[in-house]
């Protein structure tokens, strides 16, 4: 299981063509990004769009947890709690100009 | 009787009576999780449906009956859900629900301070085509957001009737069911707003329409030909599925799959990814054109309390400390209120007994206080004092919106035993009772997942086991070995629970969960919920509880006990080390758990017991088998051979651990 888990997290580095897209897990707490796009399985990317997470929309990173924890995000006005898994299945463009929050 | 027949003469005879007859409404609650269908639902019946801040509570439909201005109405509560796809079963059910059995009037609940969200599942509403009404809930809770939402606006963008409420207050809740009224009956015309997709998509699903239409009238007469025509366009397996059953079926299916491809190779995403960003962008165009924020909030106190309760490291000594305090609140509290009653119910059998042997012969006084007597007594001081505590609390956890926050804290070690952070919380409410925990199991996604937390849910020691640890183990050797006997529980379910992982085949799943925001409780839903709770278990056990205590007296009677104990000796008190006497409350045990603990206070004076015996018998009823209710439900969930084998798995442990532990604790 350890092996799966570790496979999960490597894969970003190789996915991110692109230097300024990160996953939602590299992101900074308190910091927004808009999502680029979600991969992974068919059923996974569906559940994340209806969930609101759909490419173009700006999320924020509320907290994350240590240890691979899980992550708080923010996103069209409700808050969800994300694994760390999920979240790292999930590409951001970070926002330069950040607004206080 | 004759009073009757009168009324129906009058009724017959006036002409307004016939039709009245026929007012019979349907209507059914749909919406997201936690936006408060079940409080309007129990609003509107006056049942009591479980409520609390926690997404996934409602799993199964309720159904109720209300009379309004001579209508009979059915409501039916749907389970919350985001959407009408085929992620989860309850998708599935609460949209074949809506197409096939048509009911009069959906009532969409929306919360209002997420209104964007929410919306997403309202246009997939509309896709389906039924009467519908929007109803804005929690408006006061919006407010204080500094969300106010235009609720004409979002009617005329919407096409359909818009409502508000405070459910919680019951605050609207009549102007809701006038409208629902007048749109059943046609009195208010609306026309919902037809959702369009952009170009490329709206030209592709206008061609499945019309092939659907023409090729398959038969599903027509089901399903709106263009919702058929969405859903083949998301490659939804589902509708698929059901399709390709048909004459023409395979045909339309391979033609909308080739439809879809050329849209992926448009837009470079999934299909389903291209029509939920249309769907969402819809929604919050609508969303934004009726939403004014007014005052941009201040950090409420609630907010303080949620980045508090979720802080990285923080978070974790506070739920510690939670679940601490539970526990010593029901460990200490409940052996002082046990203790009290123990002493005024010995003085009263004892009375009772001298007044009653007077005039009755000594088997009816024997019949009348050991069986029914002592049984109630044992019932109130033992299980009471434990069972109330825990369950406001409880209440107040989940009301509150704290059960997702311990999820999430927990996600991470969840994902040790293979689960996610939603399982936390029937595994909290295990502590309660494994029944509504074991169905709790719903909100876990994957068939596998609901096997896996159920399979540890019903180790966790539900209130009645508590009884029986506390009572004896508690009571007699000390609140240490108690809490020896929970902590050794938690690695059990940890172990367990580890191998089950490996052995079940399947992926893990990911959590993704609604963080509901904190909510003040209310104090009369907390004890409404209690009461309906301990209830269950007035009505449910104590007839058990008494019928056990005549059991057993009329066993004593007639000699069978010596039969039994002869029989089971060798296991009882060869291998566990326990009096033979106690194996009788370990069978009886199978219809309640608490009952292992009142029968053998009945058979044995529980101090004769050696403290090794004690923690043994504690051990064994809390590991041995689920009761019969929880078998039940884990039969209804997953069948007889999954949920037999569940029961001997915990009965081979329970006696295989027993007997170790006599061994280990004897030296």
């Amino acid at each position: 299981m350890r092996f799966r888990h570790r496979r999960a997290v490597a894969k970003p580095q190789v996915a991110t063509d692109s230097k300024e897209m990160v996953s939602l897990t590299c992101l900074e707490e308190g910091k927004s990004g808009v999502i680029a796009y979600t991969h992974g399985g068919c059923g996974l990317v569906r559940r994340l769009a209806e969930m609101g997470l759909t490419p173009g929309v700006e999320v924020k990173l509320l907290r994350k947890c240590p240890f691979r924890g899980p992550l708080e995000i923010e996103v069209r006005g409700t808050a969800l709690a994300l694994g760390y898994g999920v979240a790292s299945k999930v590409f951001v463009k970070p926002s330069r100009t950040e607004a206080n929050g | 009787m004759r009073l009757a027949m009168a009324s129906l003469q009058k009724f017959l005879s006036n002409p307004q009576g016939l039709k009245l007859m026929g007012k019979q409404l349907r209507i059914a609650l749909a919406g997201n999780a936690n936006v408060g269908k079940s409080v309007i639902f129990n609003q509107l019946t006056g049942l009591n449906q479980i409520v609390g801040n926690w997404p996934g509570k409602t799993v199964e439909r309720a159904e109720g009956t209300l009379h309004f201005e001579g209508y009979t109405i059915r409501i039916i509560d749907l389970p919350g859900i985001y959407s009408l796809s085929t992620f989860s079963m309850e998708e599935i059910v609460s949209r074949d629900y809506i197409a096939t059995e048509k009911p009069d009037v959906i009532v969409n609940v929306v919360d209002a301070s997420m209104l964007e969200r929410n919306l997403y599942f309202t246009l997939q509403l509309l896709e389906l085509d039924p009467p519908i009404i929007l109803n804005l809930n929690q408006v006061d809770f919006a407010a204080k957001k500094g969300i106010k939402i235009d609720a004409e606006k979002l009617s005329s963008a919407l096409g359909v009737p818009v409502t508000q409420t405070v459910a919680i207050t019951g605050a609207g809740i009549n102007e809701l069911l006038s409208t629902v009224i007048a749109v059943a009956t046609g009195e208010e015309q609306f026309k919902p707003l037809r959702v369009t997709y952009g170009k490329e998509i709206e030209k592709r699903v206008q061609t499945i329409e019309k092939l659907v239409s023409t090729k398959l009238p038969q599903i027509c007469a089901v399903y709106p030909a263009r919702w058929i025509a969405i859903k083949l366009l998301e490659r939804d397996e589902d509708v698929s599925g059901k399709i390709r059953n048909y004459e023409n079926g395979k045909e339309v299916l391979e033609y909308a799959e080739k439809l879809a491809g050329e849209l992926e190779k448009i837009h470079g995403e999934p299909s389903p990814v291209i029509i939920a960003s249309e769907r969402y962008s819809l929604a919050t165009k609508i969303a934004k054109a009726v939403t004014t924020v007014e005052t941009p909030p201040k950090i409420s106190l609630e907010q303080k309390i949620d980045a508090l309760t979720t802080h990285k490291i923080l978070g974790y000594p506070i739920l510690a400390g939670i679940l601490a305090a539970i526990f010593a609140l029901i460990f200490i509290g409940g052996n002082f209120v046990s203790a009290g009653f123990d002493y005024t119910f010995g003085i009263l059998t004892s009375q009772t007994a001298n007044v009653l042997s007077q005039f009755l012969p000594e088997i009816a006084v024997d019949l009348i206080n050991k069986g029914v007597l002592s049984g109630v007594f044992a019932g109130i001081s033992v299980a009471l004092p434990y069972i109330v505590p825990f369950y406001i609390l409880l209440a107040l956890l989940e009301d509150s919106g704290y059960l997702p926050r311990a999820a999430f804290l927990m996600d991470n070690f969840m994902h040790k035993i293979g689960l996610h952070g939603k399982a936390f919380i029937p595994l909290m409410l295990g502590y309660g009772c494994n029944v509504p925990a074991c169905i709790g199991c719903r909100i876990m996604e994957t068939q596998r997942e609901r096997l896996l937390s159920a399979f540890v849910v019903v180790l966790i020691p539900c209130a009645a086991r508590t009884v029986v640890i506390l009572g004896l183990v508690g009571r007699f050797v000390g609140l240490h070995a108690a809490l020896g006997l929970y902590i050794f529980d938690l690695v059990l379910v940890f172990a367990l629970g580890r191998i089950a992982f490996k052995v079940l085949p399947g992926e893990p799943v990911g959590l993704i969960m609604e963080m509901p925001p904190y909510k003040r409780p209310s104090i009369k839903n907390i004890l409404v919920k209690t009461w309906s709770r301990t209830r269950d278990f007035v009505f449910i056990a104590f007839p058990i509880i008494i019928a056990g205590s005549l059991a057993i007296v009329a066993l004593d009677a007639t000699g069978f006990t010596n039969y039994i104990v002869n029989g089971a000796s060798p296991l009882i008190s060869g291998w566990l080390g326990l009096p033979v006497l106690a194996g009788i409350p370990l069978i009886f045990g199978i219809l309640r758990k608490e009952l292992t603990l009142i029968l053998l206070a009945e058979l044995i004076p529980l101090q004769s017991l050696t403290a090794v015996q004690m923690i043994v018998f504690a051990l064994v009823t809390m590991i041995y088998i689920p009761c019969l209710a929880t078998i039940a439900a884990l039969k209804r969930e997953f069948g007889w051979r999954k949920a037999l084998t569940i029961t001997l798995i915990d009965v081979g442990l329970a006696l295989f651990l027993g007997g170790i532990a006599y061994r280990i604790l004897s030296i």
